[in-house]
């Protein structure tokens, strides 16, 4: 019924920029504050928010730079009005450690599974292939620091917009098939996954991160040889990453090739000391807030956004226009998005479009027109089926994780 | 042990992608459906791809200053400036504790006495009081 209002994926773009053409640019977009060109530098609205566009990284068009080595790229923002998949030569690039392998070579490429399992098991890009059931799932990838240049008061580490996360149909082998392969033995605890990446210091810590054998046999988990139906980009992981549906995109091992099962908890740095949140709901604490126990980040909340609207547009007043943008559900599946043009007054329930499943992102939209000459607050919030939403406050942690504040844009009158 | 050490030492230069298709000829994706992202393709064919690729060298440096050598000769080893660069304003006890995290979860081998040269330099490219 009313999802016929909502723009099919694979037209998004023209259709976005057809009507673009037709109703003038800045009633649209405004100033382009996230959307520069490849001529303007975007400008994020915090302060030394100046970033250039470049397309000087192998497999990637236009990204907003973050950092040249090792790569910090993030996802222009209006990539995400053009469709819920994120294409893979638009998808956002976040390494550690700066020695990454620029060739790889699949003759030589092997995955090894070993440590508290029954046997050690080595497999060729060719053996996953061809030995194992695919699965395939659309997941959310989303950095533990998307947004962090938006905290208040300001913290230390890579300042991104709200584009550093994508969502991508994965395509694989489950985890479990793996480690039932290799056997994990009784008495394991969890499963560690590495690398090629190595820092440039020999007394930097290896990229390892680790997650419990229940979920590591969830059989959601996923070791991934595909991404949107192509092999993934060098810079996100090829040839193979670790999918974690519904967990913050730190536990994405990429270039991946190989996998430790545990008798004991995880002590590396990037486990215990690195990647910490506050024990508390959102992971929110107070500024300067002392004594608070700290947990590995985890579990992602739902979140939603404006994708053709931004804050200072302007429209004609009792124009009818089509306000929309996407939302994930986060651990869950996504249950509702809420829209307000009051400043979270009074709130209507948005259409939704095509379910890719649980861990997607999923576009919404809802019909719009600005009652009069006085600015309008727009805001949307996002409900898993689990019952959790967005806060109304930013949460706020020193390690700039996990914000989720429900988004609000301001629009005026031409 | 691991062969990853066989990567240690390559140089980054500036751009351009290079994919060596090597293995027979095609590689299996490019039977891959177009504009589909879940094309059912035919396992049998499949082949994988050497992948070879050149990451973009930064052209960014720190601004001149009194301890500049430091941040240069320090900081870069392990991280382009527009790390630094594009930090919020931080005071200089703020960018000291950068500085000691990155003595000691990381392993930069930053002097003692550099420390607080290196704090005061960065707070007066990219500080507040």
């Amino acid at each position: 019924m009313q999802r016929s209002r909502l723009v099919p994926l694979q037209q998004s773009r023209r259709h976005f920029l057809a009507g673009v053409g037709g109703l003038g640019l800045t009633g649209l977009l405004g100033a382009s504050a996230w959307s520069g060109t490849e001529d303007s530098p975007v400008v994020f609205p915090f302060v030394n928010g100046g970033r250039n566009l470049v397309k000087t990284f192998p497999q990637k068009g236009a990204m907003v730079l973050q950092r040249t080595r090792p790569p910090l790229l993030e996802t222009p923002f209006e990539v995400f009005d053009q469709g819920i998949f994120t294409p893979n030569d638009r998808f956002y690039v976040r390494w550690h450690l700066a020695n990454i392998p620029t060739v790889v070579d699949p003759a030589t490429f092997r995955l090894k599974i070993r440590g508290h399992v029954r046997q050690t098991i080595s497999f060729t890009l060719d053996d996953l292939v061809r030995k194992f059931k695919p699965i395939e799932i659309a997941a959310v990838n989303q950095c533990s620091g998307n947004s962090r240049g938006f905290f208040t008061p300001r913290v230390a580490g890579g300042q991104w917009a709200n584009g550093a996360m994508g969502n991508a149909l994965w395509r694989g082998v489950s985890l479990k098939a793996l480690l039932d392969r290799a056997g994990v033995k009784t008495g394991a605890l969890q499963v560690r996954f590495n690398g090629l990446d190595t820092g440039i210091l020999p007394q930097t810590p290896d990229f390892m991160k680790s997650l419990d054998v229940d979920h590591s046999l969830d059989g959601e988990v996923m070791v991934a040889y595909a991404m949107n139906g192509k092999p993934l980009p060098l810079l996100n992981g090829y040839p193979l990453r670790l999918v974690v549906p519904g967990w913050y995109a730190t536990y994405w091992v990429k270039m991946l090739d190989d996998i430790e099962v545990l008798e004991k908890p995880d002590d590396n740095f990037w486990m215990s000391r690195a990647y910490l949140i506050p024990d508390t709901p959102l992971a929110d604490v107070v500024p300067g807030q002392q004594g608070v126990k700290m947990i590995p980040i985890n579990r992602m909340p739902p979140r939603s956004f404006f994708t053709n609207v931004q804050d200072g547009a302007r429209f004609e007043v009792g124009e009818k226009r089509l306000v929309r943008g996407i939302a994930f559900g986060g651990d869950a599946g996504l249950a509702k998005v809420l829209f307000s043009a009051d400043g979270g007054s009074r709130w209507q329930e948005a259409r939704l479009g095509p379910d890719h499943g649980r861990y997607s992102f999923r576009q919404w939209n809802v019909d719009f027109r600005l009652s009069s000459a006085d600015p309008q607050k727009l805001m949307v919030k996002a409900f898993n089926t689990a019952g959790a939403s967005q806060p109304d406050r930013a949460n706020w942690n020193g390690s700039g994780f996990m914000r989720n504040v429900i988004e609000s844009i301001s629009v005026r009158s031409v | 042990m691991r062969k990853k050490s066989q990567f240690r030492g390559l140089v980054f230069v500036t751009s351009t992608v290079v994919i060596l298709v090597l293995v027979g000829g095609v590689a299996w994706w490019s039977c891959a459906k177009a504009g589909s992202p879940s094309g059912k393709k035919d396992e049998s064919s499949r082949q994988w791809a050497i992948v070879s690729v050149e990451l973009p060298a930064s052209d960014e440096n720190f601004p001149p200053g009194a301890g500049a050598n430091i941040a240069t000769s320090q900081c870069l080893i392990c991280h382009s400036a527009g790390m630094v660069l594009r930090q919020p304003p931080l005071t200089k006890e703020e960018w000291r504790a950068e500085i000691m995290k990155m003595r000691t979860a990381y392993g930069a081998p930053i002097p003692d006495d550099q420390v607080d040269r290196l704090s005061e330099y960065l707070k007066g490219i990219n500080g507040r009081q």
